[in-house]
């Protein structure tokens, strides 16, 4: 059955993020708030101009209605959703239902971790001593418990199916490296090599320690208002073409009883989203595919049809992804080597990238003046970018989407 | 409530109203392997949840089956992030797609259950180098005290199924 659309109608108007770091020394609130008055500031806004906030998390952050008090923000609508990867796209969708039923008329979304200092979601330190009941008793018992341990299955069964390899693959971190090298932001702004992830020391295998994302502390934060408000705004408004939210194969909790394994839920958001956008993957410029792991970077370009079916491998290896290919991806390092945000921080850098305000090293970059000089340490700008998409993950079974437009 | 179980430094709990898994750890201490079948279409599922996701239906039996399969997917940990298995890498972990009910009711499902590759004591973990999609396996079952076994797979001596493969290191 076709799906409602609300193409055009409401925009990305204000963006903000803490430093990425390894050690904050800061609550998740302080963290929180210090992001959220960025964005609302970016969009030109006042406190009292945002009336409804939104965030998600897993028992490890802070709440809506600590957090917007705290900037003299008074509620017409909060809710604090549990979750990691994929709620960034899906609260921008739940965002426009609250402000489309009239429930509100701006929100704020943000996600605020202490990911490296306190709560590690590797799943390392204390969440590793946690007893073991119910649903984890299917795997837990057998040392299966990170993140990598849960998906490495999907990874290993793509391998064989279609022949993938884990020099293809190290591809994603070489090109997400390019990018952070060119990001002030970045925690790893050093560009590594194939040769570099390969032989970097295995975690579980197929996933080198090089495939892995980097726990960080920080905070992220967006701003959704309509787009008839966006026009008196600040920024250039952003404009929301397709999104669709935490989409999952039939089975989520177990997703490894469901096969193909090898299989995405991609396999079900591309249709919702490019059907709402009226668009396909020809169509997008930068892309924004949340990288987890290398893998999932290459498992969802693939299921999205930015490629066939299993060749995806080929896809990421073929300086497609890159500054200066066809259809970067990740231009801000990523979760790779910028920091693990679960996926707001690739968002805002593809608000900025369809503003055309990169914050890169360019003199001019807050104007929108850039070089397209993509060597170490300077620009990551990618020229006349006009429609992005964001690929949400949460895990093989559920993932999300969003589709943006300058 | 049944005391928990010590297992490689976690405690594995299965309290008296665990709807889900109780029976399953029961039997499995008998060293049988049980599913929950529908009783309306007759399917086969696992984990044991309540409701049959083909028919919906509510009654179920369990049905005993024979533990033998084929590696699906496997992966090995090097870097174990659970203090109790730091001393057991590199350790082999496998899905294991079971003979019965194999691409029923459509094509790409079948029964696939997690176990650690392991010796045929049930205890000794196999070396990782052995492991690889395609290879046969045969459930086995580790005792942890009274009221508790954890199903492990172990190689069988069969033929594989289908094309082998392991990742080239």
């Amino acid at each position: 059955m076709a799906m409602k659309t609300l193409k055009d109608k409401y925009c990305i108007v204000g963006v903000g993020e803490t430093e990425y770091s390894r050690g904050s020394g800061r609550t998740t609130r302080a963290l929180a708030v210090e992001a959220m008055r960025k964005a609302i500031l970016d969009a030109g806004l006042r406190a009292s101009d945002v009336d409804g906030v939104l965030d998600y998390q897993g028992g490890d952050s802070t709440f809506a209605n600590h957090v917007a008090p705290d900037l003299g923000i008074r509620l017409n609508f909060y809710m604090d959703v549990m979750g990691g990867g994929s709620s960034t796209e899906a609260l921008v969708g739940l965002a426009m239902g609250a402000i489309e039923a009239g429930m509100c008329n701006t929100v704020a979304i943000y996600r605020s971790m202490n990911g490296y200092s306190e709560f590690r979601i590797g799943g390392t330190g204390a969440r590793a001593a946690q007893p073991v009941r119910g649903m984890d008793l299917a795997q837990v018992p057998f040392g299966m418990r990170s993140a990598g341990q849960t998906f490495a299955f999907t990874f290993m069964r793509h391998m064989y199916e279609y022949g993938t390899t884990s020099e293809q693959v190290a591809h994603v971190k070489v090109a997400h490296s390019k990018h952070a090298s060119n990001n002030p932001k970045a925690i790893q702004k050093e560009r590594v090599t194939v040769q570099d992830v390969v032989g970097s020391r295995w975690i579980v295998k197929p996933l080198h320690l090089l495939d892995c994302c980097l726990e960080t502390d920080n905070a992220t934060c967006i701003i959704v208002t309509s787009a008839e408000r966006a026009r008196d705004l600040k920024q250039r408004p952003v404009h929301i073409m397709g999104v669709a939210g935490r989409v999952s194969k039939p089975r989520v909790d177990y997703h490894w009883v469901h096969g193909p394994i090898s299989r995405v839920a991609g396999y079900y958001a591309k249709d919702i989203v490019f059907g709402q956008a009226g668009i396909g993957p020809e169509d997008v410029d930068v892309t924004g595919s949340y990288d987890a792991f290398t893998f999932t970077t290459m498992l969802q370009l693939e299921e999205y049809g930015f490629c066939k079916k299993g060749e995806g491998g080929a896809y990421v290896s073929s300086g497609i992804i890159e500054l200066g290919g066809k259809r970067p991806n990740n231009t801000s390092g990523g979760h790779l080597c910028e920091g693990y945000t679960h996926g707001m921080s690739m968002v805002i850098e593809n608000v900025r990238q369809l503003r055309g305000t990169v914050d890169d090293t360019c003199p001019g970059a807050a104007e929108g003046k850039h070089s397209y000089d993509y060597s170490v340490g300077k620009c990551r700008q990618v020229r006349d970018a006009e429609i992005t998409m964001n690929l949400g993950w949460a895990m093989p079974a559920t993932g999300s989407a969003l589709i943006m437009r300058r | 409530m049944p005391q928990p179980v010590t297992y490689r430094g976690m405690s594995l709990i299965v309290p008296d109203n665990d709807s889900e898994w109780k029976d399953y750890y029961a039997h499995a201490r008998q060293h049988r392997l049980m599913l929950r079948a529908c009783k309306a279409c007759g399917l086969m599922r696992y984990p044991a949840m309540h409701a049959c996701p083909w028919c919906m239906d509510l009654g179920w039996t369990w049905k005993e089956v024979s533990g033998r399969g084929t590696i699906y997917s496997y992966e090995t940990v090097v870097h174990a992030i659970q203090p109790g298995f730091k001393d057991a890498t590199p350790y082999a972990v496998v899905l294991v797609e079971l003979d019965e009910q194999r691409g029923k009711p459509t094509a790409d499902e079948a029964l696939r259950i997690i176990g650690n590759l392991v010796k045929p004591d049930a205890v000794t973990f196999e070396d990782t180098k052995e492991v690889a999609i395609g290879r046969r396996a045969r459930v086995v079952f580790q005792d942890l005290g009274e009221s508790m076994a954890l199903p492990q797979f172990t190689l069988s001596d069969e033929p594989p199924q289908g094309r082998v493969w392991r990742l080239p290191e």
